[in-house]
This record gives structure tokens, sequence and C-alpha cells, in this order.
């Protein structure tokens, strides 16, 4: 295979730019930076446009994940649509195949330089999300003692909670604001899956086995409880409602409920 | 076998063994035994209404009806004919064995047991289509269903068993749709063979295919299968008499998946042409053969966790069930070891077509072979590692959640390198725009969509929310339809002309091509925003805040129902009018072209030689 850089051999400096010279070079380098805009502006503007309102702490590292991740591959992205995008520009008309191409098999550094920075994104990604659940696993320990517990029961087809220090029961989840709170999920029958949508946290309901998950509210507002598992005919109606109040509302709802402030 | 001495294949007479059992057998003598057999089964194990344990003697009914009907479909159709005359000592002669390649038959070996691969392979691609159809129609009601708030076109009952049945059947399709009629017709002639490794077996897997088909559609007059495709324990053991029919297919289409992926890969492993090396074979049948050979691990656990839901359901075991020790979780396992690797047993074969494609359409080679089968078997070594990112939010050991987050996104390292190969084949070329060139560009795009929200999904925090969601039916429907299918689809527009000696109508397919994509995207972006607004996946009815993204994937839905309608057409049309096509149409390099149409039975007159690997395009550099 004849090599013509050899021939000239240029420095890497000139090599670059002479890459850039290439008119299909220039073409994918402008649609490749507008593909990462696109990119871009779906993470900032619609995620959380479309995303509920961050109600806990772990919503707010859902969104954060969501719109970080979606701007670290976005120059990814960027450069596969940008390359895609190049080509169909150039497409080949009519019913005849299109003339030879250059008979590349292989060029071994752009294969290492794509392997090595496609594992450097991806160990981003691992340590980011490491490190969010060691917090998570962090507070929901370090936090236990102060924490509201709520006992929530999955059965077919409604979500029941107990407060058992406050000593309360409700078809509807009332959360303090600002305060940790531990759920001890169980289920009387099939798997369901609680999800209170705006707190960004689910864990499976199974029989006879509790499950838990924390979380800190850290707004007011109004939650929507729902399954997140099919559990049988109605597993679309399987709903509730819930609120976060501040201390003062939570601790009236408590005893008007007949409970004991704890 | 069928592989003979004589090499003209031409002026052989055609066989007639007219005093052998083997010519009076077909699809109608299997239905008729398969039937007797089925009803035998259910008057031995009938249930007694009058007893206490009458759901669990019905369940156990029909479970044997199904099976029995399955073996006896085979019996009828003259399956065992082979092994049993072996048995007895008074094998099959060689005029029998071309009898049952098909050989002079037409239209009719079609409808029996015929051990020729290019039969086979018609067989399974009718078959393919005719599930995607009935998947298709059941994905049309469902989301006719949810174009609005509130659940008002079809019950719970009949939206749940919808879900379910689409689920199934568009999993059973995608699983053999490249593998299927690609993996059989096209590919023992890739490789230069004559025929599979072992022609009864492959005729076999496909039959033992067919007899599944029914025993699923039974379940919609058993009350239907109203637990999704995952069918959860304890929601499976609960669930009504339709369930039979969900672990019946999936205990005959395990064994159908592990002949299958026996033959194929025997046959990859031992057949190939003399001089084609490893590094010579043409990637498709790397990747095809990768994917058969992922699922034959694969599906035995699904076949275990149906058997363990079948004892539960009968004989009241309690695998899955707390009360008694057993735990849901079990399931789950069992399921997702199979339900991961199982998603790049699909995908494998689609963007295996996919690199086939590109390098005759831009005339280059393929770029990094080595690359591309790197990423092809670091992606199925890792899947089998990653089941348990499916049951993060399940409760189950919340400290393996990062190493199961660990080994999951590092799929996107080889995953990357199958993008570096697409994009690299393109790369300084003038691709050619015709049908199959038009899908790799639409992978591309889906696959990247498909492959990002799936970094997510792969992300605990991300997944305590999205899991569960609309997000996640989008994020799968991006990787299976949008990445897969479409690939598969390119696959049946590059090798239409050498299946049926047909060119697949153009402008049709251009008009196809436009209406699925575009609907695609609305429909599965819409889903994307109802899913991160917080809609579960699963539901007949959702709240009104979700009105608009329902309403635009709905419109996006009958769009790719117009599209697959007319795809549907141009294939029918083009197969029997379409114009008659070249013997290698595209100018490809790989063997399959240099047979001609009809392809003869026992495919080349002279076995070839093979002295590079097939894609020597493009001019020096």
């Amino acid at each position: 295979m004849s090599n013509h850089d050899e021939e000239l051999t240029p420095t890497p400096g000139q090599r670059a730019t002479n890459l850039f010279k290439r008119a299909d070079v220039q073409r994918t380098t402008v649609f490749g930076i507008l593909w990462t805009a696109v990119f871009v502006v779906l993470a900032l503007y619609f995620y959380p446009k479309w995303m509920p309102e961050v109600m806990s702490v772990d919503m707010k590292s859902m969104e954060r994940i969501m719109i970080g991740f979606t701007i670290i591959s976005a120059p990814i992205a960027g450069l596969v649509l940008g390359i895609a995008t190049q080509a169909i520009t150039n497409r080949h008309k009519g019913d005849t195949p299109p003339p030879d191409g250059p008979a590349v098999r292989t060029n071994g550094p752009v294969v290492a330089v794509w392997t090595v920075v496609s594992g450097i994104f991806c160990l981003i990604a691992i340590v980011w999300g490491i490190v969010e659940v060691n917090t998570m696993a962090n507070a929901a320990t370090t936090e236990a003692g102060t924490a509201v517990h709520v006992q929530v029961i999955g059965s077919q087809w409604v979500w029941s909670f107990k407060y058992p220090d406050q000593g309360v029961e409700s078809d509807k989840l009332m959360l303090p604001i600002n305060r940790p709170v531990v759920f001890d999920v169980i289920s009387e029958d099939v798997n369901h899956s609680f999800w209170p949508v705006q707190l960004g946290v689910k864990v499976d309901a199974n029989r006879l086995q509790t499950t838990v998950i924390h979380t800190v509210p850290t707004k007011l507002g109004n939650i929507d409880v729902k399954c997140a598992e099919l559990c049988g005919l109605y597993h679309a109606y399987m709903e509730t409602s819930g609120k976060v109040m501040t201390t003062d509302d939570f601790n009236n709802w408590i005893t008007t409920n007949g409970g004991h402030v704890a | 076998m069928t592989t003979l001495h004589n090499t003209s294949t031409h002026s052989r007479p055609i066989p007639n063994p007219s005093k052998s059992l083997i010519t009076k057998l077909n699809m109608g003598t299997g239905l008729v035994v398969g039937v007797i057999f089925a009803f035998a089964a259910y008057y031995t194990f009938r249930p007694n209404a009058d007893t206490a344990d009458f759901y669990n003697q019905q369940n156990k009914a029909l479970l044997a009806a199904m099976l029995f009907w399955s073996v006896g479909f085979l019996i009828g159709i003259g399956a065992f004919i082979g092994p049993f005359r072996w048995l007895i000592g008074k094998d099959l002669t060689a005029e029998e064995q071309l009898y049952l390649a098909g050989d002079g038959q037409g239209i009719k070996r079609y409808f029996k047991y015929c051990t020729d691969h290019k039969v086979v392979g018609i067989q399974y691609l009718v078959g393919v289509m005719a599930m995607l159809a009935v998947g298709g129609g059941m994905a049309m009601m469902i989301r006719t269903s949810l174009a609005v708030p509130g659940g008002h076109f079809i019950g719970a009952s009949v939206y749940n068993s919808l879900v379910g049945m689409h689920g199934i059947t568009m999993i059973v399709a995608m699983i053999i749709v490249a593998t299927g009629p690609f993996g059989n017709y096209i590919m023992p002639i890739m490789i230069g063979a004559r025929d599979m490794a072992f022609p009864r077996l492959n005729a076999l897997s496909w039959w033992i295919l067919f007899t599944a088909i029914p025993v699923l559609c039974s379940a919609w007059f058993l009350g239907g299968i109203p637990t999704g495709w995952t069918a959860y324990a304890p929601l499976s053991v609960q669930a009504g008499p339709g369930m039979n029919a969900f672990i019946a297919t999936i205990l005959i289409f395990a064994v159908s998946t592990a002949v299958a992926g026996m033959n194929i890969t025997s046959t990859v492993v031992a057949m190939r042409a003399k001089g084609m090396k490893w590094n010579r074979v043409p990637i498709f049948v790397i990747g095809s053969t990768l994917s058969v050979a992922l699922a034959i691990p694969a599906f035995p656990t699904f076949m275990l966790a149906m058997i363990q839901t079948t004892t539960d359901r009968v004989f009241n075991t309690g695998f899955y069930d707390a009360n008694v020790g057993g735990s849901g979780w079990l399931y789950a396992h069992l399921f997702w070891i199979m339900g991961h690797p199982e998603v790049y047993v699909i995908l494998l074969p689609g963007i295996a077509i996919l690199m086939e494609i590109a390098p005759v359409f831009v005339r280059k080679p393929l770029f990094s072979y080595n690359a591309a089968i790197m990423g092809f078997v670091g992606i199925a070594g890792l899947s089998v590692l990653v089941w348990a990112h499916h049951m993060y939010i399940s409760g189950w050991t919340p400290t393996l959640n990062g190493p199961f987050m660990v080994t999951t996104e590092m799929i996107s390292v080889p995953t990357g390198l199958l993008f570096l190969v697409m994009l690299g084949t393109i790369w300084r070329g003038k691709p050619w725009m015709k049908l199959p060139m038009l899908g790799l560009f639409a992978v591309i795009w889906n696959f990247l969509i498909g492959g990002i929200t799936g970094i997510y999904l792969s992300d605990v925090p991300a997944d305590n929310y999205l899991h569960g969601s609309m997000f996640v039916t989008a994020h799968f429907h991006y990787t299976l339809m949008g990445a897969a299918l479409t690939g598969a689809v390119a696959g049946l527009a590059y090798w239409f002309p050498k299946m049926t000696g047909r060119m697949l109508n153009e402008p049709a397919g251009y008009i196809a091509f436009w209406f699925t994509q575009i609907g695609f995207q609305v429909l599965f972006l819409g889903m994307f925003i109802a899913g991160a607004e917080g809609q579960p996946r699963r539901v007949v009815s959702f709240a009104a805040m979700y009105k608009y993204s329902n309403m635009i994937s709905t419109g996006g839905a009958y769009l790719i129902g117009i599209g697959f309608i007319i795809l549907l057409w141009a294939v029918i049309h083009s197969w029997r009018k379409g114009d008659i096509a070249p013997q290698n149409p595209w100018g490809a390099k790989t063997l399959e072209w240099t047979v001609p149409y009809p392809v003869p039975l026992e495919n080349f007159d002279e076995t070839p030689i093979i002295t590079s690997d097939p894609y020597g395009y493009g001019k020096g550099i």
C-alpha cells in the first residue's frame, strides 16, 4: 500500500492543518457543532421543563445526572451525527454503484483514540454514579436516627401508609419538609413498586420482605404516588396523592388524626 | 444428509420415493396429529370442577394439551422419521433424503418438513412477517387506547393482555427476525457451504417455532396474558388460564432457539469453504453467530423460570411464594439472566447486517474489521454480567447496585466500537442511497438515542426515577425497533433480490421508510417526554397532565402503521410481479451474489475457494 504521507513527511501540526482544509472535514465540524448544540439545548432547557418539580435531594441528584450525562454525551452525539450528516450531503444518486472510495481498511491511531476516549467517558459516568450512590447510602445511615418512619403497604390496588412512631394510619402520604424520611415498603400480595414521583425515589413492594428507601423532601407541594410495577387488573389506578408540608402542619395533621407527635 | 457427490444439480431426475411415508406427510397431517394429541392430553388430565384444586388441574390439563400439540404436530409432519428409521436400522435412502430436501417440489415444499436451508429461510421470513404484523396490530390498538387520558377505548383486562401479547409476540419475532430468514437462507451461501451442518435440525427449529404460534394465539381465548411479557411472579402464579399459553410458548420457543443456535454455530464453525479463515468471514456471519451462541446459554434460564412457574401453578410448589420460603426475586434473576443477553441476541445481527451493507454501498472496505469483532465479542461477553440492572429498585441487595452499574456502563465501550466501524466505513465515501443504505443512517440516529438513554437508565439514581416509566419503554423501542428491526428491514431490502429473484419496489420502499422512521421518532420522542414527566408504563389510564405527549405518540404510531402497510404491500407485490433482479444488483463481493436465482439445491456447482475477505472495495490510497 503506498502512503503519500510518508513521502511528504509533514509535521503533526501540518497534518492537522491539512486535515482541516478538507471540505468534508469542515462540513463535518459544522454539522457536529450544530448537533452538539441541539443536545445541550435539550439538556439545559427541555429536561427541566419536562421533569416534575424537584422536591427532594434524590430528585435533584437525578436531574443533575440527566442533564450532566446529556451534556457529556453531546459532543459524542455531535461527532457521530456530524459524520453521518456529512455523508448524506455527499451522497451518490443514480442506479449504478458510486465510484470507488479510498481503500482504507483501518486506522490504528483513530481506533485507539476512539476506544480510549469512550473509555474515559464511560469512566466519568461510572465514577459519577458511584459517588451519587454512596452519598445516598451514607445519608441513609447517618440520618436514620432523626428520620420519620413511614411504613408503606401495597396491596391490589391501593397504597396505605402507617406512621408507627406517631401511631397514625393514612391513605395519603404526608411528609414534613427538610426532615429525612425512611420508607419501609411491603406488599400484601404481588409485586408493586412504590413511586412518590416528585421525590425521585422508587422501590418494589414485595410480599413478606421489607424493602427500604430513604430521602429528604426539600420543597413544599403535592406528591403523586404511583405504582411502577404491573400488578394486575387495576395497576393503572393504583395511585394516591400526598403532600410535603411544614413541620407545624405535619404535627397538626398527626394530632388531628389521633396520633402523637414523636 | 443431503450432500451428494454429484455436482450437477440440474440434470438429476426428480426424486420420487413414492412408497416412503415421508411423501404422505405435510403441514396438514401435522395439524391433524397435533390436534388429536392435544385433545387426548386434555382428556387424560381433564380437570374436575368439583375439587378444591380445580385451577391447578386446569393449568395442568391446558399445559399438557399445548405441549402435546407441539409434539403431535412434529410427529405428524414427519420430523422424527429420520431418527426413527435410523433407530430401527433402516436409514433414509439417498432418494428419500433428496425428497426431504424438497428437490423439484415447487411451492409444496414450503408446507413440508423440508431440510433445504433456503426453504427454511423463506418459512422463517414469512413467519416473522406474520408475527410482526400481528404484534404491530396490537401496538396500534394499545396506542389508540392511549390517545386520550382515561382509557375509554378498551378495558383494563384487555389492555393488560394486549401489552403482554404485544410484548412476547414482538420479542419472539425480533429474536428470529434476522437470524431466521437471513441466517438460514443467506448465511450458508455466504460461507460457501452446501447446506447447514444439520439440515434436519434446521427444519426442526422452524417447525417447533411454528407450533408455538397457535399456542401463543390461544391465550386470547383463555383470558389473555395479564402480566406483561416479563411475567413476574407472583403475579404470573396468580394469573388465569391464559398464562399457560405464555408458559408453553416459552418452553417450545426455548427448544427451538437451542436447536437453531446449535445448528447455526456448528455450521459456521465446521462448514466454511476452503480458505475462509476466521478473519475472512463476512461480518454478518460473525454477528449472527455470536447472537445465536449467546442465546444458547441464555434461554435455558427462562425455560427453567417457566418450569418453576408451572410447578407453582400446578403443584403449589412455592418457588416464588414468600409464604413458604420462596421469593419473587428468584424469578426476576432467572428472567433477566436471559432477558439482558436476549436484547443483544436481537441487536447484534441487525447491526451486523448494516456492517455488511455499508461497504457495498460506499465502495470502501469495512473499516477496522477487528474493531467490529471486538465490539461484538465485548458486547456478548459483558451482556451476561449486567442482568441485575433491571433490579436496582427491586430492593434486592442495594450494595450490589454499584457493581452492576459498572458492568452496564462498560458496555458503552464495545458499543462505541460498532459506531466507529459504521462511521469509519462511510467516512470519505459517497454513500449510494439505495433502500438498504437508508437503513444504516436511520440506525445510526436511533441507536445513538437508544444508547444515550441507556446510559441514564444504567445509572442508579436516574433509574430510581425512570424505572418502570414510559421512558424505559421508549428506550428499548429505540434499540430493538429503531436499531435491530430497521437493520433487519435493511437486510430484507438488500437480500430481497437473492431470496425472491426480484427487486423490491423502490418508490414504495422509500415511502414506507419515511413513514416508519418519521412516525417512529414522533411516537417514541413523545414517549420519552411522557416518561420524564412521570407516566408509568403498562397503564391503561393516565392523568390529564400526560395528554399531549401521549397524543403525539399515538399520531406517530399511526404513521408507523401506514409505513409498514406500504412496506408489506411492496414486499408482496414485488415478490409476485417485481422487476427481475440481476444476479448481483449491488455489485457486492460476498459469496451469496455468485450464485444464480433460483439458488441450486446445493448452492454451488463447485465449492468456492476463498483467498481474501469480501471487503476488497475501493482504490489504493
